[in-house]
This record gives C-alpha cells, structure tokens and sequence, in this order.
C-alpha cells in the first residue's frame, strides 16, 4: 500500500532520513518512536509529500505521490497547527474540508454527533481555530483527518496536549479503525500509546530504521530497554 | 515606568525588521531617512510654498487653515495604521508591577511612535522659522501648545477608535465619515472650518485663559484611553479584542471548490487586521481621482493611465503581492488537502478580478469629469485583469517569508521581498510603454485601445497563464512551504 525506496533526506552533507526499502500493507498499524530529532516528522512529511527527498522515492496505492495528487483523495492526516486554518472557526474548517470530500454541512454535523465525546462546547462556540487551546486545536486536526473517512491515517504525535479521557477515546477509535481495515501511521514519545494500537512499531535513531517488529510484549522490552539505556 | 519603556527600546532594537539582508535594510533606512528628510523640509520651506500659493493670505493663517486638514487626514491614517499596543502589557500583567502603571505604559509608549514624530517634524520648523520671529511669546506658545494638544488628542483617541472599531464598527465609520464630509465640505467651500481653526489661533492669544481647552481635551482623550484600557485589562479581553464575526459566505460554496476557495480568501481578508488593512488602504486610493483628474491633466494620458491603475488595481494590487505568502500560516493544509493548485490559482485569479472590477464602477463617475477617464479605466482593468495578475503570481511565487496577519500594516515589509518591490516597476512602466510607442507615431489614443486590448487577449488566454504559474507554483511550493514554515 505504501512504499520508500532508497528514500533520503539530506539537509546539505546532513543526513537526517535514509530508508532503503520499506513496504506498509494495507490494514497495518505502523507505530513510529524514536528520540527528538530521530527523524519520524520528517518520515511522515515525507509520507505526504511536504518535502522534498533528496533521493528515493514513496508510493501510496503505487502512485508517487510527489507526482500524482490522488492519493489526497484517501489520506487523512495531521501533522502540526499548520495543518489548520487560523481565522476559520472549527466548524467552518471542518465543513471545508469535508466539502472537499464531497461531504455537506448535515454530514459534518452527523460526524460530530456521532463522535461527540471527542470534543467540548469550546469547539462547536463560535471560536475562531487560532483561539482554541493546544489541545483543542489537536482534537479539530484529528477530526478533520477522520471525517473524510480515510484508507490511510497519518497522525504525528497525536497523543500530545490531550486529557487522559480525550487520549482514551482516541486509542479506542484508532483500535476500531484498525479493525474495520484502515492503514495508519502514527509517531508518539508514548510507548504505552503506540504498543497499545499499532500492529508493527519502528524504531528510528539518527534517521535510520533500527528496529521494525510486530508489536509484541518482546518488542516492548527491547523499546523499555532502549529507551532506558539511551 | 522607565523599565517598561526600555523593554520597548530594546523590543525595536531586537525585532525581526531587522532581520532581513543588510541590503534591504540600508535600502529601508535610506528610505526613512528620506521620508523624514523631505518632512522637514517640507515644514521648513512651507511659508515659501504657502506665499507662492496663497499669494493675498497671511502665511501664518494659510498654515493654521491647512493644520485642520492635517489634523483630520492625521487621525484618519492613525486609525487605519497606527498599532495599538495594548497587547504590550499581556507579559507584565502577572508580575508584582502597580496595574495602573501598567495601564499608562502603552499610553506613555504611544507618544514615542512615528506619527507623533512625523507631525511634530512638520510643524517645528515652521514653528522656529516663521512663529517664533513674526509673533509674540504669548502667541508661540499659544501656538505650539494647541499644536501638541492636538497631536495628543490624535494619538489617544486613535485608541478609542480602534478599540470601538471591534465592537462597533458602524459608528467608528460614521465618526471618520463625518470628518471626512466635512474636509470636503471645507475644501468645496460649502462651509468653511479651516478659516475657522485658523482664527481659533488668535482668539486663543487674546483670551488665553481659554487654553485651558485644548489641555483639557488632549487630558480628556488621555482619560478615555485610560479607562478603556482598564475597563479591557483582563487577558481574556486582549485577546478577544481580535474576535469579530464576520459573514458566512456560504453562498460560495455552490460554486464548487474555487468558491470555497474564494471564501476561505474572503474570510483571511476581513478576520486578519494586516490583509483587512491593506484592503481599507485600497480603499483610500479610489479617492486619489480627486488629485489626478485636475483641468491641466486631462490631456495627459500618462497620468490618467497611472491614475487608472490606481484607481482600478491598488486595493487588488495590495492584497495580490502577497498572493500566496497570506496563506503561509496554514500553507501546508493546502499541500496534504485534496486541493487542485489550479483551483487554488483560479480563485486568486478572480478574487483579484472581482476586486479590480469592483473598483472600476466605484471609480466610473470620475467619468463625469472627462469621457477619456471611463475609456482609459476600461483599458487599464482589462489589462490589470489580463497581465498584472499573473505578474503579481509570478513574483509571489518567489515569496517564502511566514506572515503573521494579526500584525499591522504600518512599516510591516514581513513577506516582501525584492521580487515584490521590482514588479512595481513593469506594472506601472508597460501601460506607460505603449502610450509612449504610440505616441511618438502621432496616435496617443490607439496606445489606450493597445493596452485594452492586450489585456482581453491574455484573458482569453487566462487558461494558458494559469498553467505558466501552475508550472511555477508546483516547481516552487516546496520551498515555499519550507519557508513558510519558519516562524
């Protein structure tokens, strides 16, 4: 479903990302960890073509996406406040992207009935995004990538400024969406997060893959034990 | 106090205008100093300028006439440029500092801005050169005194008015309606307040002890701010200060994307105080038919075609420099979104055409005065539509600073860069071109119908230069987007 080939990033002599070969089938989970600067945001900006590589390439569906735009069609994906439109309010960007997708206001309103545990009234008041907390700017990210009911799921650090109750809702839907067949990428710093959705965990260090598992409970220590011993 | 105004010292010196090439930055300063140069030397040699013009007037009524338009035209450019620094206390408000020495802060710091010393340049010289040797010391300070308390009274009430402008923006356009109506009316010589303020002057001299009203009207808009600070001190209403809602525009959404797209353009404008005041300056320039479209320049097809491209182009031409830098905040939600960048390119295209082609029949009456006004705009809006566009795309394409749009306008380049300066130069330079070409053969009129006509061409052939700045754009956007993402 998603493939790197010889994928490199270099910033001048600087290499922070190198895969030589790493295929993502459909239905898996892929969990990203690794420490500041290991290179998982550039690996998913990559993914979604908002970078250049400097060599390499990656596919999604077996198109390239740095050539083609379809795979837009499927993906959802969050990645930073950039990802937001600041003077918009939450509904208004939420209905934009969804207009997108071909969906309309009753459909964006269903959606947010449907998932209304996820957020609060801070949301659906008439906000503009740039007004929103850290939190809640995430939650509006997330729901956007969700609402145009994705093949594929890209959600950097998507754990992050969340409540506990706001963090187990979405380990919940990540896991239902899992089942139901969706593709996703996720990095977090939380081990418990990642071990506790994703069906394969990479490791990355310095931009290279140093360990691709399935996740299982001796995948686990070994990542207990890297991170520990780092 | 001190502390407080040093941080402000130290916040200039530090800001990221700084931060650009030295080139730029010693082209900025040259420019200022300039600008102050020819301030001060406008003040100076103004008893010259005023003899020569008003030769049957006293000079120094004919200046005092003329500082009651100063005076309104001063507090107009204030609300529209003037920051408004009540976000500065937002760091202190926590910190174990008296609040009403907070709340006089951004009072006392708003004395220091560049209005304040752009009028202050303008009258010394007159005051020193032409004041202090013909009168007597009562009238200097009579003078100089009403003079500085109406700079003041400007510079607190640009407070209130921009304040209440969230709140309440009808009246605020109706206050600035109504100075602006009587301006006219004064000019008109419907009434005439300007010989009015003049006498103002030396009726104060023989009763001064009714200078006590401008002290107190310059404390009194100094009250005013005060209390509207402290009545908005709280974080919750510094920051709401910016919250406004405006329409819906839900009526573009029939039109497929490019309408979304045109309504999230519609929405950036009027929600972000930098693009929403560069449009309200757009909007200045449709009075500048007033300065072109004099008797003596009627036959002048250079300074009508310039006029015309002011007229009809200036408020779109202001908003599409930046054309895609205004989007650099959430560019990258375009880049994973399903976007077409030709979509993305065509709603720009006719968010600028809409604006040009608005422009144009607010501007047609100028027609009133001249048939050649409405022929050479026609000309000039077909071309601006036509070719500057895709000038103005081209050069924005090479933009790849972030803008922060909730920033002003004033002395703010953040996104300019040479490209955006060296494109003024063929906009305004190739209209002028064809008139020359045209005119050196003996046919001044067929150099109009030239520039109109290519301007339908490259309409016709929009979908063509869509895709030249398609092309440009896919080339670019990632540099662009890395740029973007600087903050």
């Amino acid at each position: 479903m998603i493939q790197f080939s010889n994928l490199k990033k270099a910033y001048g002599p600087n290499v922070v990302l190198s895969i030589a070969d790493l295929t993502i089938n459909k239905g898996e989970c892929i969990g990203l960890v690794g420490n500041n600067g290991a290179g998982k945001t550039t690996m998913l900006s990559l993914l979604l073509d908002l970078i250049e590589a400097s060599a390499g390439s990656v596919s999604s569906k077996g198109e390239l996406v740095s050539k083609s735009d379809h795979w837009k069609t499927y993906t959802g994906s969050f990645l930073n406040e950039g990802f937001l439109i600041p003077f918009l309010t939450p509904i208004e960007y939420l209905e934009f992207i969804g207009g997108l997708h071909g969906k309309n206001s009753s459909d964006v309103k269903e959606f947010l009935h449907e998932n209304a545990n996820f957020y609060t009234d801070d949301i659906t008041a008439k906000k503009y995004l740039r007004e929103l907390s850290a939190g809640n700017k995430n939650k509006i990210g997330i729901l956007a990538s969700l609402l145009i009911k994705p093949e594929i799921l890209i959600l950097d650090e998507p754990f992050a400024n969340l409540d506990p109750s706001s963090q187990s809702w979405l380990k919940s839907k990540l896991k239902k969406l899992r089942e139901n067949g969706i593709t996703a990428v996720i990095s977090s710093h939380d081990l418990n997060h990642v071990t506790e959705v994703c069906s394969r965990i990479l490791l990355l260090e310095d931009g290279i893959i140093v360990k691709d598992k399935n996740n299982t409970e001796e995948m686990l220590e070994e990542l207990e034990s890297y991170f520990t011993l780092i | 106090m001190f502390k407080l105004l040093l941080h402000q010292w130290k916040e200039a010196q530090r800001s990221t205008f700084w931060q650009k090439s030295i080139a730029l930055n010693i082209l900025l300063v040259i420019i200022g100093l300039y600008l102050l140069l020819n301030v001060i030397a406008l003040g100076y040699f103004a008893d010259e300028i005023l003899q020569k013009t008003y030769k049957d007037s006293n000079v120094i009524d004919s200046y005092n006439r003329i500082l009651f338009y100063f005076f309104s035209f001063d507090l107009i450019v204030r609300f529209l440029f003037q920051p408004l620094p009540i976000l500065s206390i937002q760091a202190y408000l926590s910190l174990p500092i008296k609040k009403s020495t907070l709340l006089h802060y951004p009072l006392v710091k708003s004395v220091f801005n560049f209005m304040n010393l752009l009028g202050f340049l303008l009258v010394l010289p007159f005051f020193l050169k032409v004041i202090c040797h013909t009168q007597s010391p009562l009238y200097c300070f009579t003078w100089f005194l009403v003079v500085i308390a109406f700079i003041a009274a400007n510079n607190f009430l640009t407070f209130f008015l921009k304040k209440y402008f969230t709140k309440k923006p009808a009246l605020i356009f109706l206050i600035l309606g109504f100075v602006a109506v009587l301006v006219y009316c004064d000019i008109a010589n419907l009434i005439s307040i300007s010989d009015s303020f003049s006498e103002m002057f030396s009726f104060l001299n023989l009763h001064p002890v009714l200078l006590v009203v401008p002290i107190a009207m310059a404390t009194a808009s100094y009250s005013i701010a005060y209390h509207l600070l402290k009545r908005n001190s709280y974080i919750e209403d510094i920051i709401s200060r910016q919250t406004r809602r405006i329409g819906s525009f839900s009526f573009l959404n029939r039109y497929g994307e490019i309408g979304d797209l045109i309504g999230i353009e519609l929405k950036m404008t009027l929600r972000n105080k930098r693009p929403r005041s560069l449009m309200m300056l757009g909007a200045v320039f449709l009075l500048y038919g007033f300065l072109f479209y004099k008797e003596e320049s009627l036959n002048d097809y250079y300074i009508l075609i310039i006029a015309g491209v002011l007229l009809t182009a200036a408020a779109a031409f202001n908003h599409a420099q930046l054309m895609f830098a205004w989007n650099s905040s959430f560019f990258d939600s375009f880049l994973v979104n399903k976007i077409s960048l030709k979509n993305y390119i065509k709603s720009k295209f006719l968010f600028f055409a809409v604006i040009c082609i608005a422009c144009y029949f607010i501007t047609l009456p100028y027609a009133f005065i001249s048939y050649k006004i409405a022929l050479i705009n026609t000309a000039v809006l077909f071309y601006n539509i036509g070719i500057t566009f895709f000038l103005l795309a081209y050069a924005s394409s090479f933009s790849t600073s972030r803008i922060d749009m909730g920033k002003g306008t004033f002395m703010n380049y953040e996104g300019m860069g040479i490209s955006q300066f060296l494109i003024i130069i063929p906009l305004f330079a190739l209209p002028s071109l064809f008139q020359l070409l045209f005119s050196s053969i003996g046919y001044p009129q067929y150099g109009i119908y030239a520039l109109g006509i290519t301007g339908l061409i490259a309409i016709a052939c929009n979908k063509f230069l869509i895709q030249i700045i398609l092309t440009q754009l896919v080339k670019r956007k990632y540099k662009m987007a890395v740029g973007f993402r600087q903050k």
